[in-house]
């Protein structure tokens, strides 16, 4: 009986894994696939979910607009990058495999680099949404594109608010390693002794500790006028602005652009408060940004996550290129690209001959468990 | 540095170390009763931390005092893993209780990331945040920092290993987990089901860690589908310091690997914690392969 019972299973199992050959062979044909990478899975898998329904709303808003002529149907192929380099050129051979044509991704710069080398053997055009790192745009590659900022701007632009805004004199930086949250704070940390402000110390964490304790006691006896906190996720981000708190740290805090999640106040709360952090400035009353949250909390009954609205443009960019060149070639829609200059959710979107797409710096602070933009970078203003 | 700084980081060595404590105790007691290895066994602190953050929002939402939802959802947390610890026992462990040890070894591996993606995929990928009326608040010995939440910690670990104690060398139970322990096959032959008494230890090891994933939760105020892995291998390390099998050894183990940590990151750097951790761990293996309070358990006893 038992035997029988595992035969039924064991058949069955392997009857959906035909039918799911037998269906992939039946969506050829006139169907436009895109893919998405970015982490689903491990540690940062709240942005990277976040980027995947970024994407999968852009090609809906698309196909609800009337899609594009001569594709009777625009599918997105997400993957699973876990942030990790392996895996990443993996889920970018998969993607080849199921011939798409353009990918949103990835999340981690360490993960866009060696995928975006796999996917440009095949011509492929990869945008990526968060991946801020300089060298994501500074190797050449033609079907390169970045929506998001670039770190060796957002590292002066944090600067330049220090000492500027708060006048700040002595900083005390912790990094938990990653090749962003190590290189950018590795840029505040040239970049604030170039302003003439003191590095007490630039310590380093490991990815997921929960535990700073030991750290955040030497910030205290430090005594810094500000903590400057590059991890690479809003949680432990989160973690440790409670955990200095209760210390009784008094000093500024500061975080970057992984850090900055809605994720951060929830589970924080009032810890946060007054803290700054550094992201790229989305207007968050603008139209076409209202138009996109409503749709993104109708789908997922969330707040857009801090790449969502990067995600969203990367995948409209795209499918508007395609559609204005009536093809998937990627010499036409390389061209496409270029020519376009659009108002997406995050910003207005204009492609830069090396793909990048410029940074636009904005300094938030948590006022009442929201980010709330504080300080222009590009005006050196308050708002 | 100074005094207050080496006491500030003591005391967080001490959290910490009880904390990896209480996670080890289960590591122990399921070694010690029938030699696996149970590499599930954070995940049942996970699922502790879960349970606690479920129960005690739904209870703070009835209105009820923070402590008292504290109180109640410990309870039910514990009561919780300690029936889910019973039915993995049942359905992954026992059937292999004859089989080669690598066998129950895979299996526990494989529960680990059965029941982690069972989490991942029922309670989502996001971080869930603990009430802060709970997390908050604690007072300064001078410039040194003391939560509430270290003292509760330390206070309940204090009072979990007492009562744990009192379980193995007062009770007929504890009488009958330690003669499982010495020699199955003849404590059957005098009437003790070790069945009942494996699957007693396999609740007890589990409803201690979910007290753990509580506290845990409380003191970094959330929890994480994935916060048992690091906690988990941490603990088994502290359990073979200690000398795996030995309840006092799991004490001492974890509080040796919260203090070093602690101090590893505070004086040296923080990258370098888990690393002097375990060259402790190793150093110890390498010289006294007991661990430190360890006997020689006999592998022909089985």
């Amino acid at each position: 009986m038992k035997r029988l019972l595992v035969l039924v299973v064991a058949l069955a199992a392997l009857g959906l894994l035909l039918a799911g050959c037998g269906g992939e062979e039946k969506a050829e044909g006139k169907v436009l696939k895109i893919g998405t990478m970015s982490p689903l899975t491990g540690p940062y898998a709240a942005d990277g979910n976040d980027i995947r329904q970024g994407a999968e709303i852009a090609v809906e808003v698309f196909t609800e607009a009337g899609g594009i002529e001569g594709f009777t149907k625009i599918e997105v192929f997400p993957q699973d990058t876990a942030c990790d380099p392996k895996q990443a050129v993996a889920a970018a051979n998969k993607l080849i495999n199921e011939k798409v044509t353009g990918v949103v991704g990835a999340y981690c710069s360490s993960s866009t680099i060696p995928a975006s080398e796999t996917l440009a053997e095949e011509n492929i055009i990869m945008l990526t949404p968060a991946s801020t790192s300089p060298k994501v745009t500074e190797r050449g590659l033609p079907y390169m594109f970045r929506t998001c900022g670039r770190d060796d701007h957002q590292a002066p632009a944090a600067v330049k608010f220090m000492k500027d805004v708060e006048g700040v004199k002595t900083i005390f930086i912790v990094d938990d390693k990653t090749t962003y949250s190590q290189g950018l704070a590795e840029g505040v940390a040239a970049a604030a002794v170039a302003a003439g402000i003191e590095v007490l110390e630039h310590d380093h964490v490991n990815q997921g500790d929960k535990d700073y304790s030991a750290v955040l006691t030497k910030v205290k006896s430090a005594n810094p006028d500000l903590l400057y906190i590059s991890l690479q996720n809003s949680a432990t981000g989160a973690l440790m602005v409670i955990q200095a708190k209760r210390l009784g740290i008094t000093a500024i805090l500061m975080g970057q652009d992984a850090v900055y999640h809605p994720k951060l106040m929830e589970i924080a709360k009032g810890d946060s408060e007054g803290m700054f952090c550094t992201f790229g400035a989305i207007d968050k009353d603008a139209p076409k940004y209202k138009e996109f949250q409503t749709k993104y909390k109708e789908k997922t009954g969330n707040e857009p996550g801090a790449y969502s609205a990067y995600s969203f443009d990367s995948a409209t960019a795209y499918l508007m290129a395609v559609k204005a060149a009536g093809t998937t070639d990627p010499v036409k829609v390389r061209e496409e690209l270029m020519k376009l200059d659009f108002t997406g959710a995050s910003k207005q979107v204009k492609y830069q001959e090396n793909g990048d797409s410029g940074s636009n710096y904005t300094v938030y602070m948590i006022k009442d468990g929201q980010f709330v933009p504080y300080w222009n970078s590009l005006t050196g203003e308050k708002y | 540095m100074d005094l207050d700084f080496f006491l500030q980081q003591l005391i967080n060595g001490i959290t910490l170390g009880g904390l990896y404590a209480l996670i080890a105790l289960g590591y122990t007691m399921v070694y010690g009763i029938i030699q696996l290895i149970n590499f599930a066994h954070g995940e049942f602190f996970a699922a502790g931390g879960y349970m606690g953050v479920i129960l005690i929002s739904y209870l703070a939402s009835q209105g009820l005092h923070p402590y008292v939802c504290l109180g109640i959802s410990l309870v039910l947390a514990m009561g919780y893993c300690a029936l889910l610890a019973m039915a993995v026992e049942r359905l992954a462990y026992k059937p292999l209780r004859q089989a080669s040890r690598l066998a129950a070894l895979l299996s526990a591996l494989g529960m680990s990331i059965f029941l982690q993606n069972g989490l991942m995929l029922t309670q989502g990928v996001y971080d869930k945040a603990y009430p802060t009326e709970i997390t908050s608040g604690g007072f300064q010995l001078g410039t040194i920092s003391v939560s509430y939440m270290q003292i509760f910690i330390v206070g309940l670990t204090a009072a979990l290993l007492v009562g744990l104690n009192l379980l193995v060398f007062k009770t007929r139970i504890g009488r009958a987990m330690r003669a499982t322990s010495q020699d199955k096959i003849m404590s059957a032959l005098v009437g003790i089901n070790s069945n009942r008494i494996i699957a007693i230890t396999f609740a007890v090891g589990a409803a201690l860690a979910a007290a753990a994933g509580i506290m845990v939760g409380l003191y970094y105020g959330s929890v994480n589908y994935s916060m048992g892995f690091v906690p988990g291998i941490k603990a088994f390390a502290a359990a073979v310091l200690g000398g795996i099998g030995n309840i006092t050894g799991a004490l001492v183990g974890g509080l040796i690997i919260g203090m070093v940590e602690i101090f590893a990151a505070g004086y040296i750097s923080g990258e370098y914690k888990d690393v002097f951790a375990f060259i402790i761990l190793i150093g110890v293996l390498y010289f006294k392969p007991t661990g430190i309070m360890g006997e020689n358990v006999d592998d022909t006893r089985v």
